[in-house]
């Protein structure tokens, strides 16, 4: 792992900053949410498909690139969480001072 | 936490960026992942002894095919690729190497080169034979063709490396491992290569025995060349050893009386029996030539050239093969040297005291019988003799004081008898000369030593001053 972290780390730095971006945008986002039933379909998804690669199913090259977006995907989520609990921090701030 | 599972419903649209940036990861870093793990899966296997290893890299899923030598190092080899860092999966398509049931390896020498056949247990024994092939074979072309297969005898290098050494002294011929038997055929180099040969064999490494040594001597050959033109006798080629040797130059230093000996011979063992004997008449017969070669091979004498006159050849012709030992073979190959320029009797009178000044007619001590190794002056006095026809001559004996001085004048008759008697044998009209003993009367140096004794005793030709 470490060695894939050192040959990737680039990669996976873009998609924590892409994460950490929509995590801080979901905050104040008022356009449409994923409905609460399809987040547990997409988490039961999500679990298979760790499965799968747990199981190391897909061979070769598509098994790399599916391990890669699964890495990926990983980092966007701890993005976007570190983004949103940061951005919430904030506008809690910024209520308090209104009030 | 409520909050979180609230934002997480609205973080999806950071999907498609990220989507676009999986697209460009997977382009980008997949031949610099294939690259890190081929040449470190590569490196892994450094150490492990395997033929045939090829590694393929998919994403992060090794293909490695081999072929091992122990299913231990199978294993091991596997194990190594598999602990690479980042290998996600090794598609283990290694197998055993083929054993070799019987296990042959052969070593073959030609003319050219030398080529190793067969079978190596490893590649680092492969490495070694062919090293041990080029040191042992210095100057010679070593052609690998050696697969590798299991199942060699316990100590195969140590054999193999023995068996090379051994081809090393053949001229041509074939050294083979079968299992553990050793068997070696064809010509040895130099004279005594086999019987060396037939000795390191005795070290062979344990577990090894000799099936078959059939390796042949070259044959034993000893020259002598004649040279009228140079006056030069040369001798070339074997002699079994230095004692020999010695007897052999002292034979044809009495026997070539006028011709200067060059001594060009070796020493060494493989001389057939009664090898001494054998030369030395042979050398004795070429002494009577003109100009000849003589080529003694193995128990087989070659004469050829030309002798000074008909009955000579005649002569040689058919004693040569009755004066060898039992067992040799005789190949006379005499022609008559065309008849030299009559000369007058001055000349001849000349001619007969350089060669008797050069060489002395020999005779056994205190008799008449002549020495074998006179038959070479007697043919150059004969020839002489033929040149001036006309001429008519004394054949005159002498002896030394030693003695009772009526047996020397019954001696020194004699003796002028026994060379009339050549004389005649040749082909000489019994008129034109005449025997005739002075006994010690007329010496030519003082008899009180042993060399003016020497001078004393001999034999002239004198020739009649014309009526």
């Amino acid at each position: 792992m470490t060695i894939l972290a050192t040959l990737l780390w680039d990669w996976l730095l873009g998609a924590f900053v892409i994460g950490f971006c929509m995590g801080w945008v979901a905050v104040v986002y008022r356009g449409p949410s994923v409905p609460k039933v399809w987040i547990r379909r997409l988490s039961v998804l999500a679990v298979v498909i760790l499965a799968i690669a747990a199981a190391k199913l897909v061979p070769g090259r598509f098994g790399y690139w599916f391990d890669l977006g699964i890495a990926l995907f990983g980092f966007y989520l701890l993005g976007c969480a570190v983004g949103s609990w940061l951005r919430d921090i904030v506008v809690t701030r910024q209520q308090a001072r209104f009030r | 936490m409520h909050g979180f599972y609230r934002w997480s419903a609205k973080w999806w649209p950071g999907l498609v960026p990220l989507a676009v940036l999986w697209i460009v990861a997977a382009w980008f870093s997949t031949p610099v992942l294939k690259a890190d793990l081929t040449s470190r899966s590569t490196a892994a296997l450094k150490s492990t002894v395997l033929d045939k290893t090829q590694i393929s890299v998919a994403g992060r899923d090794v293909n490695f095919a081999a072929e091992a030598f122990s299913e231990e190092g199978r294993r091991s080899a596997v194990g190594s690729v598999e602990a690479v860092p980042g290998v996600r999966l090794v598609n283990d398509a290694t197998r055993l190497v083929a054993e070799a049931k019987p296990f042959v390896w052969v070593a073959e020498r030609d003319n050219v080169r030398v080529t190793l056949w067969g079978t190596a247990p490893l590649p680092a024994s492969k490495a070694r034979i062919a090293e041990a092939a080029k040191t042992a074979l210095a100057g010679t072309e070593v052609s690998d063709r050696m697969g590798l297969k299991r199942g060699a005898p316990p100590r195969f290098d140590g054999a193999a490396v023995l068996l090379l050494e051994q081809v090393a002294k053949l001229k041509e011929g074939k050294a083979t491992i079968m299992d553990g038997n050793v068997s070696i055929t064809g010509m040895a180099r130099d004279l005594g290569g086999r019987e060396a040969i037939a000795a390191a064999l005795k070290n062979l490494p344990e577990g090894f025995t000799v099936a078959a040594n059939d390796v042949k001597a070259p044959p034993y050959v000893f020259r002598a060349n004649k040279d009228p033109v140079a006056n030069t006798l040369t001798l070339s080629g074997y002699v079994p050893d230095n004692n020999v040797h010695a007897a052999l130059v002292a034979a044809a230093q009495r026997k070539f009386t006028n011709d200067k000996i060059i001594d060009n011979l070796k020493a060494s063992i493989g001389a057939p029996g009664n090898f001494a004997p054998a030369v030395t008449s042979a050398l004795g017969a070429l002494s009577r030539l003109s100009t000849g070669t003589l080529v003694v091979n193995d128990r087989e004498v070659k004469l050829s050239g030309d002798a000074l006159y008909e009955a000579a050849a005649e002569q040689m012709r058919a004693g040569l093969a009755r004066e060898l030992p039992q067992g040799w073979m005789a190949k006379p190959e005499i022609s008559v040297k065309p008849a030299a320029a009559p000369v007058d009797a001055s000349v001849c009178q000349q001619l007969f005291n350089q060669n008797l000044t050069k060489g002395r007619v020999r005779f056994e001590t205190a008799s008449a019988s002549i020495n074998a190794d006179s038959a070479g002056l007697l043919d150059r006095l004969v020839e002489i003799a033929m040149r001036c026809p006309t001429t008519k001559f004394d054949i005159v004996g002498h002896t030394d004081s030693d003695g009772d001085p009526a047996f020397n004048q019954t001696l020194s008759e004699k003796r002028a008898t026994a060379v009339e008697d050549y004389l005649i044998k040749a082909g000489l009209p019994g008129d034109r000369f005449e025997a005739i003993g002075y006994g010690a009367t007329l010496p030519l140096a003082t008899n009180d030593t042993e060399d003016g004794k020497l001078q004393n005793r001999r034999i002239e030709f004198v020739v009649r001053p014309n009526p």
